[in-house]
């Protein structure tokens, strides 16, 4: 038996052991605009300098694409099976393939009246984040892309965790959050190597390494206004893409999405380290012929390409998206496009439901 | 003719007794240093009147040096074993109040920078008991049986550290322990300097007893780091007062060399006098 056919059986969620709640994210590609709100509210609040200026712990990358950093598909890490007795050996990607912490000339430009261009001052950039943004793949008029917006998925079987000699990452046991403690870390850099969405970053400055918290802090109404908040991605998010919550909290719309209608998928499940981020796959028109009209059965985005980045399960995950879309059509319910609709904001963010453990 | 053979005759055994006296006398000073009969894991500590902490000090070419040899350190990490540096020399010396461990070894490039995302630096680290009665594991030591580490890396910082196992190093709050390094000739050379005598956590140097050493070093253009890096044995500081000190060894020597001595003459008379020679 496939572990997907045990999983469509048995809707028993794999939680990292000792972990008590896992927190979990589900991101709706269909709604994904490009506009790096995210990626600006994230780096606003936890990126700015100090060594970080390159780090993007959120960030949108135009698919298909090399993505940030540059062909970090490619870049070894992760499990060798869904065993995780063995990792795959992984590379530190070089400078330039993250590229974009470049010194531009603003204050010329907005205080100095300079008729110069903004651009990079000092250097001939070749490479940064969403440095391909839109180009896609495909021929006009069947040309296609979409945005994939990416942060650490928080595995519950994190190959960062197990690189580390010092145990300096871990997996935090209230929720599941996988954090550096940076008491511990003393800049190796094998967790770096060992993530292979390369999500784990080296601070030259400080000489340790960063990552994606998660927002934790927020989620623990621990900011100014003592009141509990979704990460910064999420809730800065202009089209409310990203559903935020905990994958074993059974009546919330993360476990129907992942669980019960397998329609959120993780990313490159090859990898093994079985993420907690999860994609609703982008939903295409069929392409269209010379004369612009539709040929049916033949998507735009090729599924080939879909199943590369979320697996075979991608298929089941399109089937039931386009059955529900039927059924709304001919005016049935669905709770699943329901869910998918945002119809009930207060599902969006449910980040208080374990609190009287 | 004969009279004065005769008379000379006992003159020249005599000298040549005397001369045979002298040679054992010489000999048992000389030939132990000759022969090394240093123990194989023994680092010998020399005396320095003064100050060693500059690694290219001249009190440093009166300190004998040990050369060790380094293998890659049993580690589950990428790569553990792929290690670049073979041996290194160690020199140990000490003036009273301070004790000096010096490490060289061979290292083409000096990498002193970590601050590129795939650049790591040089460094070199001295290991020793946290209790100098007991060997710990040579990995990083054990929960109950922890080591100080002495740790220089070449970006220019200098740590000590205690370690109960692989991937517990803890950083002391302010280090004891200074170094200084110059690469020259294509040679780390990296001097380390604490007070001899402290306690706590920290391993006592002040000659009570002999006490365990090993070094590891790291290349840090071949990215080593961590685990994956060379590492010696264990070896002996030969601080304590011990059996084998220099003055006892020549006392049994000349001892030795003079009951030789006096056999082979007493054998050479009895043989002589059974012919009837020298009657």
């Amino acid at each position: 038996m496939s572990t997907d056919d045990a999983q469509s059986e048995d809707t028993h969620i794999d939680i990292a052991d000792g972990v008590d709640h896992q927190v979990a994210m589900v991101m709706d590609l269909n709604k994904c605009i490009g506009c790096q709100t995210c990626t600006v509210a994230c780096k606003t609040l936890w990126t700015e300098g100090g060594g970080r200026d390159y780090m993007y712990w959120n960030n949108v990358e135009t698919k298909p694409g090399d993505g940030y950093p540059k062909d970090w598909e490619d870049s070894g890490g992760g499990w060798q099976s869904d065993e995780h007795s063995e990792r795959e050996p992984g590379e530190i990607p070089a400078k330039e393939r993250y590229g974009g912490d470049w010194e531009f000339n603003h204050s010329e430009i907005m205080y100095d009246g300079s008729d110069e261009p903004l651009r990079p001052q000092n250097v001939d950039p070749e490479w940064g984040p969403n440095w391909d943004e839109d180009e896609g793949a495909g021929e006009y008029p069947n040309s296609y892309y979409f945005y994939l917006p990416r942060i650490c998925n928080h595995c519950t079987h994190p190959s960062c965790v197990e690189a580390c000699p010092r145990q300096a990452l871990y997996k935090r046991e209230e929720d599941g959050i996988v954090l550096v403690d940076q008491e511990r870390c003393r800049g190796y850099r094998y967790c770096v190597e060992g993530c292979p969405y390369k999500k784990v970053y080296y601070n030259a400055a400080k000489k340790k390494s960063e990552k994606c918290i998660f927002c934790y802090p927020r989620i623990e109404g621990e900011g100014p206004d003592d009141e509990v908040h979704a990460t910064a991605c999420a809730e800065e998010c202009p089209p409310q893409l990203r559903l935020v919550g905990y994958l074993d909290d059974e009546d919330g719309p993360i476990y129907k999405l992942v669980e019960e209608y397998e329609v959120a998928l993780p990313l490159h499940p090859e990898f093994e380290t079985v993420p907690n981020v999860y994609y609703i796959p982008p939903y295409a028109p069929p392409q269209h012929s010379e004369d612009g009209e539709s040929i049916q059965g033949v998507d735009r985005i090729p599924r080939e390409y879909l199943e590369e980045l979320f697996g075979d399960r991608v298929n089941q995950a399109l089937d039931t998206i386009e059955r529900h879309r039927d059924r709304t059509r001919r005016g049935e319910d669905s709770e699943l496009m329901e869910i998918l609709q945002d119809k009930n904001p207060a599902q969006q963010y449910r980040l208080e439901v374990f609190d009287d453990d | 003719m004969t009279e004065g053979c005769e008379r000379t005759a006992p003159d020249r055994s005599w000298v040549g007794v005397a001369a045979l006296v002298v040679l054992a006398v010489v000999g048992a000073a000389v030939l132990p240093t000759l022969s090394s009969a240093r123990p194989a894991n023994e680092v010998p500590v020399g005396d320095v009147g003064a100050n060693a902490t500059d690694p290219t000090a001249e009190s440093w070419t009166a300190v004998p040096s040990v050369e060790l040899a380094l293998a890659s350190a049993p580690s589950g990490l990428p790569e553990a074993s792929n290690v670049s540096v073979r041996e290194a020399q160690v020199r140990t010396a000490t003036n009273g109040s301070h004790v000096f461990v010096r490490v060289s070894w061979p290292d083409a490039t000096a990498d002193r920078n970590a601050s590129g995302l795939r650049e790591f630096a040089d460094a070199v680290a001295v290991q020793l008991p946290e209790n100098e009665s007991a060997r710990p594991p040579i990995a990083m030591g054990g929960t109950s049986n922890r080591v100080n580490v002495w740790y220089w890396s070449g970006t220019g910082t200098t740590e000590e550290l205690l370690a109960g196992g692989a991937g517990t190093t803890t950083s002391f709050e302010r280090s004891a322990v200074d170094a200084q390094a110059v690469h020259e000739d294509g040679e780390w050379h990296v001097a380390f300097t604490r007070e001899a005598e402290m306690a706590g956590n920290r391993t006592d140097l002040s000659g009570e007893q002999d006490v365990d050493v090993a070094v590891a070093v790291w290349n840090g253009s071949y990215d080593e780091r961590a685990g994956r890096k060379s590492v010696s044995e264990w070896k002996y500081l030969a601080m304590g007062p011990g059996p084998q000190g220099p003055p006892y060894e020549t006392i049994l020597w000349t001892v030795a060399g003079l009951a030789i001595l006096f056999a082979t003459v007493v054998t050479i008379e009895g043989v002589r006098r059974t012919r009837g020679e020298a009657a």
